[in-house]
Formats: structure tokens, C-alpha cells, sequence
């Protein structure tokens, strides 16, 4: 772990308090992504893998530019190509890169049950600690963006750190530095915003998309990787980027109400058996030789 | 790049077309987007294919392979009906205004004037400027003669020459001014016609157009556009003239010469430009001095020949640079044979090489097939798979005696005969001997790397060679010891150019890039001292850069371009100065750039004739009145004390001064003016003349291989690509690049793909009249049928990468067949470059 | 099953064979065990058992496959039971009586057959949530292989699984606390597989009445 424990504030199945709670820091990080300067180099993936130590897989060709058709445990970084045609009839190349998003809600962390296996720091980043997990997948049912991967090897999951390892040490994640076109930024997350939102406004006044805008979905309460689209009505159209993601209606009925009712209900159940056992006692059996068990046959 | 990579981020406007520098070029790509970014730049995208390039520009056109001058002529043609022009630019910096001689004749027809249908060649003598006062016909003059292979030595009419005295008429009226003769010749590029022949539908085509030239709107002249190419452009039988197009566009629209204009090309190699600095091509020498010909009978002839004299209007001044041509020439022998050059001798002149024929790249596959070509050297290059007509040269090579392979992979040349097709029996009849070399890698040599820009930049060894690896210069440098050896002891027919040549290195053996990057600067001889400063450079002292050069024997230049890049003061390409005090990415202290680390070349041309520049907001150099000198914040691109007043042209390349929007006495051997010709295989006859369909000037061999398709059997047009993922051919032999894009594929259109019942992924064979190519289908919609004269044509494209060799191919995830074995072996008659970007196939499911 | 010779020489009467006792500690201690692991994963507060378990990885790794044990058991359990816990016309007025078999007014209660309506009811509950936790159980084990179109399986058996184990585990509490503390007897007809003839003919008078006539039938 290359943060700080006391910069921690979220951890998955964790009982009692967290040491980083309510912990203001200075900054939170952010990705920015602008799929409109995006020529789908790949340069990104390459960086990922090769910083993260991870080497060949292999791929077949599948109708598309496309690596591979989504990311894998060992592939955390992928550009997603979509051709898309317009009302009027010009084609669009639609390139984004996909990776997890960082959310500052992360669903993954809501459904995971093992002790500090998802993390989340102060500075946003959500980082999976292997070391701690026990494999159960429920991670991939709580990512609302098809994030991380189960390695059916090391029999656990995997995703994007956001580098963290380079980030605490003040390093830009290895995607960005690889990025040749600079539609890749990271910063904080205040200057990212105000970074796509000024870029979104100029594609807006200048090249004529009038529905650019920025993607940092508040059903996830924000991502700490954000998007500029040419189209932010229609995310969908950027390889199934969710037009409102959220963690999902079921892991937190699951983690709420039905715990409670759960919990409720078995100690009402052990209570409610033993108060029985106090006011009614047990069933006897007159006349019968064999008051319990433990008798002699 | 007469700009730079860099300074794209300073332009309004980019044309990319015949290029695809957003998948060949990321890095550099990074500017273009600046330029989107920082000034709000419009991006234009004109491909057969829409690409990673298309995906980011504001407006795509899709246009048929091989009809870029159609495209190109309509924007004349627009830019000149809507008065989208640079006036003042046009008049005084082109020959616009020059008058040509009575007899010209523009191709309505197909063929412009002196056309000689038996040789299959012009005679260039109307393609002239009309002399003032008859100063054309007046003999005795310096001749200027492009025409690099004249008939047989001694023939019998003299090339025609400049006259040093040209009539012209500034306000552009005179019938035969070129201004009018260039609106005659366009005038037939109407929208319509784009349509016809391009099949973009004319009014994509106007708003394209409109946008393009919109810099130039009521003849304001702050903005600037770009127009950006690569081999898209050159592969083609006309490939010369598409970019001649493009530099005639932007020298109407006043951009050349300016921060985010000009015209450039984007090499597709690291150091391709270094490479063609250095004499790439046969017909040349280093710092592009034309080779001698079996006519030069002397150095003074060949001098001559070679070294133009200035032809301007009377009241003009032209600095003419080429005029220095033999200090050019004489330094360059002095650095090749050393002592052994003397005056004497005529600097050992009779030591080069007279070229008598056609020796490029065709050819030379051509004459190895026909028996003339015993053996070939194959050093950082994949024969067998860059050229056209794959089959052919494999079978070129079956016919060999042996070949040399310099490589840091095994690759389809040195195993061209494991080539699919070939039995085990047919290999045991093969006696080509192969030597296969192992070379070191980029990473692992050192020296200099000329990029697009012509930035020269030193680099440094990051890791020696693997095992048996050895530098490509220690095998040069052993096989020339060997042969100097040889001739030393057995003599020979002509020993002298062998024994004599200059090899002063310390270490003969192993010579360092160092010296010879020194040597390539060149040095004084003897003492030398600048008449008017005063300045004096020591016999031994490295030249501070060109304008020192002799034709006295005083000073040696391997190559005149590169003088200044290792001076007294070290190396110049190994600076690292990031300092850009003007903000327009000059970056003046960061590597160095030939010529004389000029960023933007012609860049006198950014200033208006008053030595003012027409954007005050992009102040590259400037006339000032007080020093009587010309500054700014690159190095002027012009004689520096020459004053507006003195009216001299800012193209100080050209004899004349100005840039030619008419290319006269065959400097392009196709014609004065670009003119549309279809490609060798075109789905139609070309609608501008039937009866003379395609260049004129194109040559085709007659081996079996040399076969064309008629577009009743092969209707499909194909064009060929590289994909950002894979480096040429040899990324298939690295993993990680293999793992991004791992098997070859072919482009369809979807609607093609329904026609003929073929699914993505599905396998394919892609058929030209010389061979056929499998790959599976790549079923997409970024490619659509076309309407051309009336027909549905479809076309398709691939990329080049795969072969026979790789982890793909080894693996049998491939079909092993090279993709250039569908591309047909004709080539453009000015740079002798195939037209693999535009050809005729048919497909059917494998 | 009735032709086995329930009424023992020792005048007691054979409850539960060996193979039904085999079939219920099977199916109990498979159930136990995930019962426990189960919970680990269910709350932070509880993490700790999986770890006295064998550790957190090992949990995950082994409840899946008790979970498979546990359906064999279940299945035998089915293939023994089913017949014998078919609802009869007269469990109806048995659970009219609830109430007073709740505060045990036992002859105010209708007598029961082999099994009582209740007992009924924990093997069906059993039975049918058994089979609902393991289909919620085998996406949840292989969530990997559910296509992401197909997500809504996973996050219904994210929230399922827990809810068909919720009630389980209230049928599981009644079970234990009638079979050990309330139902003296039965915790060791389930050991050693006989009870009293007072005990049989009490809790289970027609079952009882109908061994008596058998017997009487054979001799």
C-alpha cells in the first residue's frame, strides 16, 4: 500500500470506524479524458501494460480496431471504437478510452464483503488491495461500468489503479504521460472540471456539437475520471458508457434494508425462541420414561 | 515540411489528405490538435477511407483514390472565381504575372504542347517564359536544365534554359500571363466535374471549398491554412504533380513561407529525410546536387548544366542560391576523395558515377528479373515487401546469385524464397546464396535523425547490440576495407574512385558517426576569411555553415545542406534548448535544421513587400529599416541586407525568385501545370479526355508480372494503408504490437459485403490482375460506394504489415500473402514512385 | 416404508433409519457450515468467522461446494420425504390449532401423521429456498461467465441469495430450538434414530396408531 492507512476513507467489510473519515484533503485527483482529440493510438494500453508489468494476451481480430472487446483482469485500459452515423449521414469514429472511473461512490466497494480489499483514499482514488480479496466477484456485479475482472488464475480481481503507486509519489498515471495528442489530463479534480467544461463549451461555440458536454455522472457521485463527449446526451453511443450509472438499486437494497431487516430478524428469532422456551417450557411427554435426550436406549 | 511539426499548432486551417498523420504520425499529430485547441483551427479531411485522422476533423470527405489533382483543381477553380486570393502575394512572390511563350498549349486535350507520342516524352521548349526584349533568344546564356537523363550523350538539340530576362504584366491580364493561363486550366474543374470523377457529391465538395479558403475572405491576410500529405499523395503516376497542386494552392492563397502554412509532407520513417538528404534516390548527390550524366564530359560542363542563372522580370532582384551550385559541388569531392581531388583533375570528377539510365526502385527489380541485376545489398529495408509487385520481385530474386540482408529480424527478404506458393521442390532449384547480417536497432547506434521538419537531431546509444549484431557502418566500413583491399592487390579496370576515396577515420574499422557527421559539415582546407567581416577560419577548423563553402578546393562538405550542424562549437543536433521566446514553437536552440537551422523555410514570404508581416500576432522575421538588415525569431530564409525596396523574390531557390505556380522547361516532367490523369487502373475512362485516359509519360514493363486490370473484370478500387498500431513490417515481430492489431484484414464497405454475402471476420481473397491476397474482412461503415461518371464503385483498403514472417505468421494466424503483391510496378515519371495507392481488384469469399 | 419393523423389540419405536439420519447430518452440517461462512460475508461485524474458519480466501472457495453438498442432501432428503410431506386434508384444522400448539395445549392440538404440518413446512421451505440459493448461488459463484447484457442476473442473485438464506435461517431457528430444547426426545431420534411409544403416540398419534395396525396386519 503506497498511501497513507490514515488517508483512507472508505474501506470495503469493514467493521467500525475509518481511519481517514472525514478527512478534507487539499485536492482529489482527476483523469480527463476528451474522446474529441482521441485518434485511438492505443498508446495508452501499452503504457498500462507495460508500467503494470502485465505483457502479451492474446487477441483475434474482431471486426474492428478494437483490442479486444472489453477490458480483461491483465488489460485495464482499453479504447473503445464505435462508428456511429448521424441524422444527416456523416459517420463519426467514436474513440474512448475505458477504464475505471474512480467514482466517489463506488459501487464496487458497496458490494464487496472482505475486510480493506477495496479501498478508497482521500484523493479518490478506489484501489483494489489483492492481497485482501477472496475472489467472491461481487465487485463486478456492484461497477455499474463493467470494470473489474476475475482472474480465473490468481482467482481474484483486478483493475485500474489510477496508478496510485505513481500518483503518491507525484507522478502522473502512465496513460497520460504516454498520451501524444493531449486529450489526456490529470490534475485535480476542480481544474479538470473547469478544463472540460471549457473545452466542452468551445466545441460547443466552434465545431458545431452542440450537445458536448462533460461526463462525470452524479448517480455514482462523480467520477474522479471524467469524459468531454462530443455528445453528452447520448454517452451510450461511446461503447456503452452508462447514461446514468448508479450503484446498483440492488446492492444497496442488499447492503441497507435487507441487512437490517435481516439482522432484525434472526435476533428476534433467537430471542423470540428462547422467551418461548421461558413462558412455555418444553413439550413432555406423560407417562414417558425418556424425559430428554441423552437417555439410555 | 518547408514548416515543421511544431508549428502546425500556429495554423487556422489543415487540409489532410494522401496522409493520415493521426495513425502515422501520432506524435506529431499532438499539433494539429493544439491548433483545434488553442486557435479554434479547422481540420478538412479528404481519404478514400475515413480514418483515425476523419474522426477528428470538422468535415470528411470521402474521395476516390488516386483523383486528389480533380479535388485540388476545383479548389483553384473556387478559390479564383470567389476572389479567395493573396493578391499582393500572387503578384510579387509567384510568377503569376510572367508571360509565356506564344505556343503553349494547356491539355484540353490531355497533352499540354511538344508532346512526341514516339519517345514518349515533351519537348519542353514551350513551356517557357517569353524574354523581354527578346532575351530569351539571345545565345550564350547559363543554361538550367532539370532534365536530369538527356537523350544519348552529345544529342542533338540543347535543353531549353530560362530567360534571364522575363516579360510580365503585374496586373495579371496579358492572355498568356500565367495568373490567366492557370484560370484557363482550371476553369474545367467545376464542382460538377469534382463530382463526376472524386464521387464527392459537389456541395460537400463547396463547403469544403468555402471553408478552406475562407482565410483568405475579402482578402484579409492574417490567417493562415496548412495543407498536410504523405505518400498518399506521392504513390501515384502523378504523384509529383497532386503536391505540385497543393503548393500552387497555397502559394494563391499566400501561405507558403508562413507560421501554420506551407506545404508538408510527413515522412514515414523516423530519418526517411535524412535518408533522401543523403542522396536517396539514384539521380542525385548529397544535398540534392543532380547527379552527373554521360553528357557531363568535364566538371565545367557538368557545372554548367547543374548551376542556374537567375531569371526574373528587369526591375526585380533574385538571389538565385543555386548559382553557388559548384562550391556546392567542389567541396563535396574534395570531402570524398581528399587529397586525391585537386584542380588538376578536376577535383577527381571523373570519379563519380555517370548515370545513363533509369536505376530506381523498379528497375532495379526489373533488371534483376531480366538478368541485368546479379546481386543486391539489402540494408535496413524489406525488398520484398515495400515495392510493388511482390511476385515479381520474389522471382527476381529466385534469379539472383546472392543477396545481402542487414536486419535485426528475419524477415520476407532474406526468406523470400519460403514465400507461400513455393514448394520444397521449387526451393532446391533456387541458388540465390543469402547472407543474412544481423544488424543493431534503432536504439542501439547512435548519430542523427532527420525528421519531417528537418530537424536534425543526435541521439545517443540506449543499449548495445545483442549477440552477433553489428553496426550497419562496421559492415559497411569492412566490406569497403575488403574491396579496397582487392583492388589494391589484383588493380582493376579503373582502381583510382576505390583507392582514392577519403576514408580518414581513427578507426578505419569502426568509424565513429561523430567524424562522420563532422565530415558531412565540412571543414576549411586552408585558411579562409570573410571579405566583409573579416571573420577567418583556420585550415583543419569545421565550417560554420554553407555560405563559407569554396569551388576553389579550400573547403570539403559531404553535403552542403547539413554545414553548420557540427561546427567548432560542437554539435549542433545534439542541443537541447527549449527556449521559444516568440511562442511559435521556433525552438531555435533545440536540435538544428537544415538549411542553416531555418524553421519555416521562404519565411521572407511571411512579411508583406515592405519587409512587414502580414500577421503582426505571428512574427516570424521582419525587415528592419535601422540595421538594414532582415530578423526576427527564425533565421530569415533570404539574403539578410537585401532590402523590400530592392524587390528581391523570397524563393531564393529558384532562379527566378518567386514560387512557380507554372513549373517551366519540364522541372516537371509531366507538365507546367498539374492536369488529372486516372490511375494505370481506373474503374473509368478519365471524363476530361477518354482518348488520353492516363499520364502520358507512364511506362510499363512486359515481364508476365507486369499484367492491368480492366475494370469489367476487377471493377473494385483498392488503396493501401499502415495502421498506427504496427511500424511497416517490423512491429509483427513484437508482441505487444502484434496483441493490438494481430491479424491482417481487409476494409470493406458494408453494402459490399452484403452484395457479396461476406461477415466480418469472415476470410477473403482480394484479386489484381498480378496476384491474390488473403485476409478476413473488416466490414465497416467508414467506407462507402461511390457514384463515379455515373457508376457504383466501391472501394476497399488494406493494410500493408503482415507477411510471411512474424508471430501472427508463424503462428498460421495469417494467410502469409504480402500485400503488395497486388499493386502494379508504374511509377510517377518525376520521383519514380509506385502507384500503390490506387489500383483495381476483385474479391470473393476464401 | 411401512414394511420395516418400526416397533422395536425393545419397545421403542424406530423414528428415523439409518440412512435418513445419515441424510439429515449430511444435509445439517453442510448447512451449518455455510450458514456460518454465509454470514461472514454477510456483515463486517461477522468477518471474523470466516476467518476462524480457515480463512477468508478458503470461505469463499469452500462455500460454493457445501452449497452442492447441501442440494445432494436436500435432493435425498426430497427423494426419502416427499411423499410422506404431502399436504393432507387435515393439516388445515393442525394449523387452526397453531396456537395452542404454540403454548403447548398439545390435546387441543389435531394429531399429526408422521410429520406435522410444520415440520411439512420446514422441508418444503427448505426444499424450495435450497433451490432458489443454489441458481442465485451458481451466478454468484461464476459471475465472470454472466455476460454483462445479462447483469440483471447478477444483481438479483446479489440481493436474493441473501433473502432465500434469511428465511432458511428463520425455519433453521425453529428447527433447532424444536428439536433440542422444546421436543425432548426428538434430538436423539435424529442421533439414534428411536423414540418412546408415549413420545410417537404423542407427537405423532396417527403415524403411531398406524404402526400399531400394521404390525397387527403382519402378525
Amino acid at each position: 500500500m503506497s498511501q497513507a492507512a490514515t488517508e483512507l476513507i472508505r474501506i470495503s467489510g469493514h467493521a467500525g470506524t475509518v481511519p481517514g473519515a472525514g478527512l478534507n484533503r487539499e485536492f482529489q485527483v482527476c483523469k480527463l479524458v476528451d474522446t474529441t482529440t482521441c485518434i485511438g493510438c492505443k498508446a495508452c494500453e501499452v503504457a498500462c501494460l507495460e508500467w503494470n508489468g502485465y505483457t502479451f494476451s492474446e487477441t483475434t481480430f474482431n471486426n474492428s480496431y478494437q483490442t479486444m472487446p472489453e477490458t480483461a483482469w491483465n488489460y485495464w485500459n482499453l479504447i473503445k471504437f464505435n462508428e456511429h452515423e448521424r441524422e444527416d449521414g456523416t459517420l463519426m469514429l467514436l474513440m474512448r478510452k475505458d477504464q475505471c472511473m474512480h467514482c466517489e461512490d463506488p459501487g464496487c466497494l458497496a458490494a464487496c464483503p472482505a475486510e480493506a480489499a477495496i479501498v478508497q483514499y482521500a484523493n479518490g482514488i478506489v484501489d483494489f488491495q489483492e492481497a485482501n480479496c477472496i475472489g467472491c466477484g461481487y465487485c463486478m456485479t456492484g461497477c455499474p461500468f463493467n470494470i473489474p475482472k476475475f482472474s480465473p488464475k490468481a482467482r481474484k480481481v483486478f483493475k485500474c489503479t489510477l496508478c496510485n503507486d505513481r500518483v503518491s509519489v507525484g507522478l502522473e498515471p502512465a496513460c497520460i504521460k504516454a498520451c501524444p495528442t493531449g486529450c489526456l489530463h490529470f490534475g485535480t479534480k476542480k481544474e479538470m472540471k473547469e478544463l472540460a467544461e471549457t473545452r466542452a463549451e468551445q466545441l460547443r461555440e466552434h465545431s458545431g456539437y452542440r450537445e458536448a458536454g462533460v461526463y462525470d455522472p452524479p448517480g455514482v457521485g462523480g467520477t474522479h475520471v471524467i469524459y468531454v463527449l462530443h455528445d453528452a446526451k447520448n454517452p451510450e453511443l461511446y461503447g456503452g458508457l452508462p447514461k446514468n450509472p448508479q450503484v446498483p438499486l440492488m446492492v444497496r437494497l442488499w447492503k441497507h434494508p435487507l441487512k437490517w431487516i435481516g439482522n432484525f430478524g434472526i435476533i428476534f428469532g433467537v430471542v423470540g425462541v428462547f422467551i418461548h422456551y421461558l413462558r412455555y417450557g418444553p413439550k413432555v411427554v406423560e407417562g414417558d420414561e425418556d424425559k430428554g435426550h441423552g437417555a439410555k436406549p | 515540411m518547408t514548416n515543421g511539426w511544431i508549428d502546425i499548432k500556429n495554423t487556422d486551417m489543415m487540409l489532410i489528405m494522401g496522409g493520415n498523420p493521426a495513425e502515422n504520425h501520432p506524435c506529431g499529430f499532438k499539433w494539429a490538435m493544439e491548433a483545434k485547441r488553442d486557435r479554434n483551427a479547422k481540420l478538412i479531411s479528404v481519404d478514400p477511407r475515413f480514418t483515425r485522422t476523419s474522426s477528428t476533423a470538422d468535415l470528411f470527405l470521402q474521395i476516390r483514390a488516386g483523383t486528389d489533382i480533380v479535388f485540388l483543381g476545383g479548389l483553384i477553380r473556387y478559390a479564383l472565381e470567389n476572389n479567395r486570393i493573396a493578391k499582393d502575394y500572387l503578384a510579387n512572390y509567384t510568377n503569376a504575372a510572367f508571360i509565356i511563350k506564344d505556343g503553349f498549349k494547356l491539355p484540353e486535350d490531355g497533352l499540354y504542347s511538344g508532346f512526341d507520342s514516339e519517345a514518349g516524352k515533351y519537348d519542353f521548349s514551350t513551356w517557357n517564359y517569353e524574354g523581354a526584349d527578346g532575351s530569351d533568344r539571345q545565345a550564350g546564356t547559363v543554361r538550367h536544365s532539370p532534365d536530369v537523363v538527356p537523350g544519348k550523350a552529345g544529342g542533338a538539340t540543347p535543353p531549353p534554359h530560362l530567360p534571364p530576362n522575363v516579360a510580365f504584366d503585374l496586373a495579371l491580364q496579358h492572355p498568356r500571363c500565367v495568373f490567366q493561363l492557370l484560370k484557363r486550366q482550371y476553369s474545367r474543374y467545376t464542382p460538377e466535374t469534382v463530382e463526376r470523377i472524386t464521387g464527392i457529391p459537389r456541395d460537400q465538395f463547396v463547403k469544403a471549398a468555402d471553408l478552406f479558403t475562407s482565410v483568405r475572405k475579402d482578402g484579409d491576410m492574417k490567417k493562415v491554412a496548412t495543407i498536410i500529405y504523405a505518400v498518399g499523395w506521392t504513390q501515384h503516376t502523378f504523384g509529383t504533380q497532386i503536391i505540385r497542386t497543393a503548393a500552387m494552392i497555397q502559394l494563391l492563397l499566400g501561405n507558403v513561407g508562413r507560421a501554420g502554412g506551407g506545404v508538408n509532407a510527413l515522412r514515414g520513417h523516423s530519418n526517411i529525410q535524412g535518408a533522401t538528404d543523403m542522396a536517396g534516390l539514384y539521380d542525385s548527390l548529397p544535398g540534392y546536387l543532380k547527379a552527373p550524366v554521360p553528357a557531363d564530359s568535364d566538371l565545367d560542363t557538368y557545372l554548367k548544366r547543374i548551376t542556374p542563372g537567375s531569371s526574373k522580370p528587369s526591375p526585380w532582384a533574385s538571389f538565385n542560391y543555386y548559382s553557388n551550385t559548384p562550391k556546392f559541388a567542389v567541396s563535396l569531392l574534395k570531402s570524398m576523395y581528399g587529397d586525391a581531388a585537386k584542380k588538376e583533375n578536376q577535383f577527381a570528377f571523373d570519379y563519380l558515377p555517370k548515370v545513363d539510365r533509369d536505376y530506381s526502385w523498379t528497375h532495379i527489380w526489373d533488371d534483376m528479373y531480366n538478368g541485368k541485376v546479379k546481386g543486391m545489398m539489402a540494408f535496413g529495408m524489406n525488398g520484398v515487401m515495400i515495392g510493388p509487385d511482390t511476385n515479381k520481385n520474389i522471382n527476381a530474386l529466385k534469379k539472383a546469385d546472392w543477396l545481402v540482408v542487414g536486419e535485426i529480424y528475419p524477415d520476407e527478404t532474406s526468406e523470400f524464397w519460403r514465400a507461400p506458393g513455393i514448394t520444397a521442390d521449387e526451393q532446391k532449384t533456387i541458388n540465390t546464396t543469402v547472407y543474412r547480417l544481423p544488424c543493431a536497432g534503432f536504439a542501439e547506434k547512435d548519430g542523427s535523425m532527420t525528421n519531417s521538419a528537418r530537424w536534425a537531431t543526435w541521439k545517443y546509444a540506449a543499449v548495445p547490440p545483442p549477440g552477433q549484431a553489428r553496426l550497419d557502418q562496421d559492415i559497411v566500413a569492412e566490406i569497403f576495407l575488403r574491396v579496397r583491399q582487392l583492388y589494391k592487390k589484383e588493380g582493376g579496370k579503373f582502381p583510382d574512385p576505390i583507392l582514392n576515396l577519403s576514408w580518414a577515420y581513427a578507426d578505419a574499422a569502426h568509424p565513429s558517426l561523430s567524424q562522420v557527421a563532422m565530415e558531412v559539415n565540412g571543414k576549411a582546407l586552408a585558411d579562409l576569411t570573410d571579405p566583409t567581416t573579416g571573420q577567418v577560419i583556420k585550415a583543419g577548423q569545421q565550417l560554420p555553415g554553407f555560405a563559407w563553402l569554396k569551388d576553389d578546393g579550400t573547403t570539403a562538405c559531404g553535403n552542403w545542406i547539413y554545414s553548420g550542424s557540427w561546427t567548432e562549437a560542437g554539435n549542433q543536433m545534439a542541443r537541447r534548448g527549449n527556449e521559444d521566446p516568440s511562442g511559435l514553437g521556433v525552438f531555435q536552440g533545440w536540435s538544428w535544421s537544415w538549411p542553416a537551422n531555418r524553421r519555416v523555410l521562404y519565411n521572407r514570404a511571411s512579411c508583406d513587400p515592405d519587409g512587414k508581416p502580414w500577421d503582426p500576432s505571428r512574427k516570424q522575421v521582419w525587415w528592419n529599416e535601422a540595421a538594414g538588415k532582415w530578423v526576427g525569431n527564425d533565421v530569415p530564409d533570404f539574403k539578410p541586407d537585401s532590402a523590400p525596396k530592392d524587390h528581391m523574390g523570397p524563393f531564393i531557390m529558384n532562379p527566378e525568385g518567386i514560387g512557380r505556380l507554372f513549373a517551366p522547361i519540364g522541372v516537371i516532367a509531366d507538365g507546367p501545370f498539374p492536369e488529372h490523369y486516372e490511375p494505370i487502373e481506373s474503374p473509368i475512362k478519365n471524363p476530361l479526355h477518354p482518348d488520353q485516359s492516363n499520364n502520358p509519360l507512364v511506362k510499363k514493363f512486359k515481364t508476365p508480372y507486369d499484367k492491368f486490370g480492366t475494370p469489367d473484370e476487377y471493377s473494385i478500387v483498392c488503396t493501401t494503408y499502415r495502421l498506427t498500431e504496427h511500424y511497416h513490417y517490423w512491429t509483427k515481430n513484437n508482441p505487444m504490437n502484434v496483441q493490438l492489431i494481430p491479424e491482417p484484414f481487409v476494409e470493406i464497405p458494408v453494402e459490399l459485403a452484403d452484395e457479396k454475402g461476406i461477415r466480418g471476420t469472415e476470410m477473403i481473397k482480394v484479386i489484381s490482375a498480378r496476384g491474390t491476397y488473403m485476409a478476413k474482412a473488416f466490414v465497416t461503415r467508414r467506407l462507402k460506394p461511390m457514384m463515379i461518371d455515373g457508376k457504383k464503385v466501391y472501394q476497399i483498403g488494406l493494410p500493408i504489415h503482415q507477411g510471411f514472417r512474424g508471430i501472427a505468421e508463424d503462428e498460421g494466424r495469417d494467410a502469409r500473402t504480402p500485400a503488395n503483391l497486388l499493386t502494379p510496378a508504374v511509377t510517377d515519371p518525376n520521383a519514380h514512385t509506385p502507384e500503390s495507392k490506387g489500383f483495381l481488384v476483385k474479391i470473393e469469399k476464401a | 416404508m411401512s414394511r420395516e419393523p418400526y416397533l422395536l423389540p425393545n419397545g421403542r419405536v424406530l423414528r428415523y433409519t439409518f440412512h435418513e439420519r445419515v441424510v439429515h447430518w449430511l444435509t445439517g452440517v453442510s448447512y451449518l457450515y455455510l450458514l456460518f461462512t454465509g454470514l461472514a460475508f454477510w456483515s463486517p461485524w461477522l468477518f471474523w468467522i470466516a476467518v476462524v474458519l480457515g480463512g477468508d480466501t478458503i470461505s469463499r472457495e469452500l462455500h460454493p461446494w457445501f452449497g452442492l453438498v447441501f442440494i445432494v442432501g436436500v435432493s435425498l432428503m426430497y427423494k426419502m420425504w416427499h411423499r410422506q410431506m404431502k399436504e393432507t386434508p387435515s393439516d388445515k384444522a393442525w394449523w387452526a390449532a397453531i396456537g395452542h400448539y404454540i403454548r403447548n395445549e398439545d390435546d387441543q392440538v389435531p394429531s399429526a401423521d408422521r410429520f406435522n404440518p410444520g415440520q411439512k413446512l420446514l422441508f418444503w421451505g427448505f426444499f424450495w429456498n435450497g433451490i432458489l440459493l443454489l441458481l442465485s448461488g451458481l451466478i454468484l459463484w461464476f459471475p465472470q461467465y454472466i455476460p454483462w447484457n445479462l447483469r440483471f442476473l447478477r444483481l438479483a442473485a446479489v440481493f436474493l441469495h441473501p433473502v432465500f438464506a434469511l428465511a432458511t435461517i428463520a425455519l433453521f431457528i425453529i428447527h433447532v430450538y424444536m428439536g433440542t430444547a422444546m421436543e425432548r426426545g426428538a434430538f436423539g431420534s435424529v442421533i439414534r434414530g428411536d423414540v418412546s411409544r408415549a413420545w410417537a403416540n404423542k407427537h405423532h398419534h396417527t403415524w403411531y396408531e398406524q404402526l400399531l395396525r400394521d404390525s397387527a396386519a403382519r402378525k
